[in-house]
């Protein structure tokens, strides 16, 4: 085992090399989480001046707050279903990228672009592409009408936040599966084929097994991810309605906090979710991350 | 023998191949048309420098590379259009190409699985082959947790298991160490004695070829030099690219000239009588030139350059009329820091190349 002196003679020059970066977390991560857990125990003036220790009233009142759970709940369906699409759909255009079918050389690049588009962008540009006029709905709504309203149906604009954020997702995970698909050794499938596996038994039986490590990486991160970007998305597609339909609990926070001035509600309902988002992130590494390390 | 050995030896059929070409281009010619039959139950090796084309004539067999043209028969039937699964072929690759993330028993069982067997059935064909390979222990393993010649195993294991028809092998020993790989030419050697089954095993070391093969196919630039025993191709080699390819240190070839009654060389000694006139290639395995001694042939004058003694025997490298010839003699042969010495070519184990087209000219010194 070589010993990080070897790489490192002054034992002060790692620490040097990694301080913007440690202070840039600290500053802006650990610093406001650790905030928002110090105040859920304090009840916070809205204008400021003075604050009043109350224990764990905050998270009584939170956790007896119908909203609060109808929010929650909003957040897991909008977690499971967009994560699992955001990974589902890269993993098929991957599997055909990998298996170079036609256009995929132009497709590969074309996949990658939204990965520079702003989470407010998006939202700007899908609320127009799912706009019931002019969107690309339209025609659908002028044969039913009615049958597309994002705006007065919550299922409606439920849909159009998980589109968006499933195409916004597209790249990253397209690239990273893609990445994993062609790491496989091309003897693995020829031997798979001498053993009499067709290319759509491949699939199930040695390539996803084997990109298993990257399923994984990008699964976990979409969960994470869902339940926070999706705050730019709301707040220029839906603003969390119709009627609340929309509001996820970063929503929720947003404007307990900044418009409501429930500044210890919402500090309180951060630190659940962190909760949250910490013990689902450590139950998949549990559950399946030690599953699925093997040597190649 | 079990079931399995009997199976196999039942199953294995003849590949005949008629026409079989593989171009990527008009320009790139990997193979050209080629005709070749390869016997049921044979142990063939084809052997060749890298980019001879050996492996993708071993690929076009397999069905996993699509060919030009021609024909490939296994048995009675054309094979060349269908599917790798519905050719009967089974392949044990480089990399030995095991699923990672399945068990040694899973690994062996897959194709059976994918062809429906029963589970019972397929547990039972697993166990005997995991017997045989001596892999018994194992079958709960996956193969990172085994040892090179170990996975090996399991790539032959996987192959059998199948009772394929035709197996293949594709340089399957060049991952393991010499002393493993030593052992597995030996394993490999007994596994064919015993099931039997027409085995196409591709390689570029001659030993490999020379111990395993019943007959070998040397290739070069996709064309077949000869394709003979091994005894035949080391002793009677059919062109100066299989003289050069086969021995260690290969077959001496030596520029001469015929002026109707003796061969000479560069330098105007006779090595040879023969009633030749013209420009010849001559070859001399090094371990048939006698120093110093008697044959029935003729001695020449040669200026010892450097020796290599090797324990068993020494190889001398001398010049000889402006060629290096190198030459076996028993290890501790008392040469020791002489500058010349007469090298007696014994006429009987002469060889007769023609210069243009490198081809053997049998017969040049009466019968061989």
């Amino acid at each position: 085992m070589t010993s990080e002196s070897t790489l490192f003679s002054n034992r002060w020059l790692p620490i040097l090399l990694v301080a913007p970066f440690m202070l840039l977390i600290v500053l802006f991560f650990y610093v406001p989480i650790f905030q928002a857990f110090y105040w859920s125990f304090f009840l916070e003036q809205p204008f400021g001046g003075g604050s009043m220790f109350v224990g764990l009233d905050n998270f009584a009142r939170v956790l007896s707050d119908r909203e609060f759970w109808q929010a929650g709940w909003r957040t897991i369906i909008f977690m499971v279903t967009a994560s699992s699409l955001a990974v589902l759909i890269p993993l098929i255009l991957a599997v055909a990228a990998d298996r170079k079918v036609r256009l995929s050389l132009p497709a590969r690049n074309v996949l990658v672009w939204p990965k520079g588009v702003a989470g407010a962008s998006i939202g700007v540009v899908f609320a127009f592409v799912f706009n019931p006029f002019v969107g690309i709905l339209a025609p659908l709504n002028k044969a039913f009408p009615g049958i597309w309203a994002p705006g007065i149906d919550g299922t409606d604009a439920f849909i159009t936040l998980i589109a968006a954020h499933v195409w916004g997702g597209i790249p990253f995970n397209f690239v990273i599966l893609l990445a994993g698909l062609q790491s496989i050794p091309r003897t693995m499938h020829q031997a798979a084929a001498m053993d009499g596996a067709g290319p759509w038994r491949r699939i199930f039986d040695v390539q996803l097994p084997l990109i298993m490590p990257q399923l994984f990486l990008t699964l976990v991160l979409e969960f994470t991810e869902s339940v926070t970007s999706a705050f730019a998305l709301i707040d220029t597609i839906t603003h969390g309605g119709p009627g609340g339909a929309t509001t996820l609990l970063v929503y929720k926070i947003y404007k307990d906090g900044f418009s409501g001035y429930d500044l210890s509600g919402a500090s309180t309902q951060t630190a659940i979710l962190m909760i949250f988002v910490i013990l689902l992130t450590a139950a998949q590494f549990v559950f399946l991350g030690r599953r699925i390390n093997y040597e190649r | 023998m079990n079931a399995i050995d009997t199976a196999i030896r039942a199953a294995a059929a003849s590949i005949t191949v008629k026409g079989l070409t593989k171009a990527y281009d008009p320009q790139t010619v990997v193979i050209p048309p080629m005709d070749v039959e390869l016997k049921a139950g044979e142990f063939t090796v084809v052997l060749g420098p890298s980019g001879c084309g050996k492996s993708t004539l071993l690929q076009m067999i397999a069905g996993l590379e699509r060919v030009s043209g021609g024909k490939i028969l296994i048995g009675a039937r054309e094979v060349q259009d269908l599917e790798p699964k519905h050719r009967g072929c089974a392949m044990v690759f480089q990399n030995y190409a095991l699923y990672p993330h399945m068990s040694v028993f899973e690994n062996m069982a897959y194709s059976l699985k994918v062809a429906g067997m029963a589970k019972a059935e397929r547990a039972e064909r697993v166990a005997a082959v995991a017997k045989m390979l001596g892999l018994a222990d194992y079958l709960h393993r996956k193969p990172g947790q085994l040892s090179g010649g170990q996975r090996q195993r399991v790539a032959i294991g996987r192959a059998i298991v199948r009772e394929p028809a035709v197996l293949l092998f594709d340089e399957p020993l060049s991952n393991l160490d010499a002393q493993l790989r030593h052992d597995m030419r030996v394993e490999l050697a007994d596994l064919h004695r015993r099931i039997g089954a027409t085995t196409v095993f591709v390689t570029h070391d001659q030993v490999e070829a020379m111990t395993l093969a019943d007959r070998i196919m040397i290739l070069n630039k996709g064309r077949i030099e000869q394709f003979d025993t091994p005894k035949a191709i080391y002793h009677h080699p059919a062109s100066v690219f299989v003289a050069k390819f086969i021995g260690a240190p290969p077959m001496n070839i030596l520029p001469v000239t015929g002026d109707g009654s003796a061969l000479r060389l560069a330098d105007g000694q006779v090595v040879a009588n023969a009633p030749l006139t013209g420009a010849y290639q001559l070859g001399i395995r090094p371990e048939d030139i006698v120093v110093d001694g008697k044959a029935d042939g003729h001695a020449v004058k040669a200026a010892l350059r450097f020796r290599e003694d090797l324990g068993s025997h020494s190889v001398l490298a001398a010049d000889l009329g402006g060629s290096i010839v190198r030459v076996a003699t028993p290890f501790g042969a008392d040469i020791a820091d002489r500058l010349e010495l007469l090298l007696n070519f014994p006429t009987s184990r002469l060889h007769l190349f023609d210069v243009a087209t490198g081809r053997a000219i049998p017969g040049a010194f009466g019968a061989q």
